[in-house]
């Protein structure tokens, strides 16, 4: 019984799906760090993947389809995980003739947008604003003036979040985590680990309704590297707040 | 389904940003991962979710495929398995007690390989398992079509956890051995 098998029985059973939430976390961990345990995976992933032979096709629902073609076009990349800035940018642009063709459609859209916040009464009735505007929400996050910050923004019509760090460091073999409570789930929900560069943006709020994003409070908390083993927040939490509005309500 | 080297094609075209060609190798391979991912997870809800998150993941990574290393299918139904055990681990209200598919699953649990067409490496893998003893065998074979966990294991098969635990590290190494590491 050698270290070096311990190291691929890890990775096979990585592969087959074996280990707990916590032993996952960890082996994804090596994974992303340590290159020699991510051929193994690869190896076993190799030999073990022929067995999806065995496996009956079946037709998934058309609507997947249709929304992996709108996290694309709208919320961008990965859905549960968090992806660096540098890489959207690199993705945005694959998009972006798209994007000019819209954007004489998107100044009339703001010209309605400016005028629904500032004189609803001149909408025409049927796309007078319901209720508040929706759109940005910000929440801004510190304890206090030495702790941490980091800026939390969501697109709540595109259920896109963007984490500025201000102030944080990343504590060596720490990793950031950022977690959504609500009244709605007996336990916080991961968000993602918040990338080590100043913006980390991610659409894991994809899984969630408008409502639930606007009214639950966020939360960081410091973690062991790669995320926390449990699932649920198990390091200091650092902070916790609520999202506010950018712009005012579109009625008083 | 497209040979194995149009979707090389396909994934390469889609590294590139094509989201043309992103659509085929949807339209190629949705069936079988979204099979691989609903046996896991056996919930539509959960395997939609598991299924946009997949085809997100593959659309960011295409470029990191390397066809020296596995094959498209085989790639991507890595991706997908690793999203639905994930999300199976995490929500521990998927059982399979409770499943009433899970039946219909062991039954058809005998010989999910009869009468397929069967590729040079699945044959070497199918001999290697095949020396195993048939109880190590099932567990593998368990442990890879149902994303069961250890502990899930050793209910299904009636047997404490560590012994599972044992017999997994056993099973993998021979694997191993047998296909000449």
């Amino acid at each position: 019984m050698t270290s070096d098998d311990d190291r691929d029985v890890l990775a096979a059973e990585y592969v087959l799906g074996t280990l707990d939430a916590a032993e996952g976390a960890r082996a994804e961990a090596l994974v992303r760090s340590d290159a020699g345990f991510a051929t193994l995976v690869r190896d076993w992933e190799r030999r073990l993947g022929e067995l999806h032979a065995g496996i009956e096709p079946v037709e998934p629902p058309p609507q997947v389809f249709e929304r992996i073609r709108q996290r694309l076009s709208g919320a961008e990349p990965s859905g549960a995980q968090v992806v660096e800035l540098a890489e959207m940018r690199r993705r945005v642009q694959r998009w972006r003739n798209f994007g000019t063709a819209m954007a004489a459609l998107a100044a009339v859209l703001v010209a309605l947008l400016v005028t629904s916040v500032l004189r609803p009464d001149l909408m025409p009735a049927r796309v007078q604003p319901e209720g508040p505007a929706a759109g940005r929400l910000v929440a801004v996050l510190q304890q206090d003036a030495a702790s941490p910050a980091f800026i939390l923004t969501v697109d709540i019509d595109q259920r896109v979040m963007t984490v500025r760090r201000v102030a944080a460091q990343q504590p060596s073999g720490k990793s950031y985590e950022l977690w959504l409570v609500s009244k709605q789930f007996p336990k916080p929900r991961s968000l993602g680990l918040v990338g080590a560069q100043e913006f980390t943006t991610g659409t894991a709020l994809a899984a969630y309704q408008p409502e639930t994003i606007s009214d639950a409070t966020y939360a960081i908390s410091l973690e062991p590297e790669g995320g926390s083993p449990t699932g649920e927040p198990t390091g200091a939490v650092l902070w916790g707040g609520k999202l506010i509005e950018t712009l005012p309500a579109a009625r008083p | 389904m497209l040979t194995a080297a149009e979707l090389v094609g396909l994934l390469r075209a889609v590294a590139a940003g094509d989201q043309a060609a992103f659509e085929r190798l949807y339209a190629a391979t949705r069936a079988k991962l979204y099979g691989v991912v609903l046996r896991i997870l056996r919930r539509a809800d959960l395997a939609d979710e598991v299924m946009q998150e997949a085809y997100l993941k593959i659309w960011n990574s295409a470029g990191q495929f390397d066809p020296a290393v596995a094959s498209p299918i085989t790639w991507m139904v890595a991706i997908a398995r690793n999203r639905a055990i994930d999300l199976a681990r995490k929500k521990r209200d998927i059982s399979v007690e409770e499943a009433p598919e899970a039946l219909e699953f062991a039954a058809e649990f005998a010989d999910p390989l009869a009468g397929r067409e069967r590729s040079e490496e699945l044959r070497r893998l199918l001999d290697c398992l095949g020396r195993l003893d048939p109880e190590q065998r099932q567990l593998m074979l368990l442990a890879y079509y149902d994303g069961l966990s250890r502990e899930q294991l050793a209910s299904r098969l009636g047997r404490p956890v560590n012994t599972i635990k044992t017999w997994l590290r056993r099973s993998i190494l021979a694997v191993r051995e047998c296909l000449g590491s």
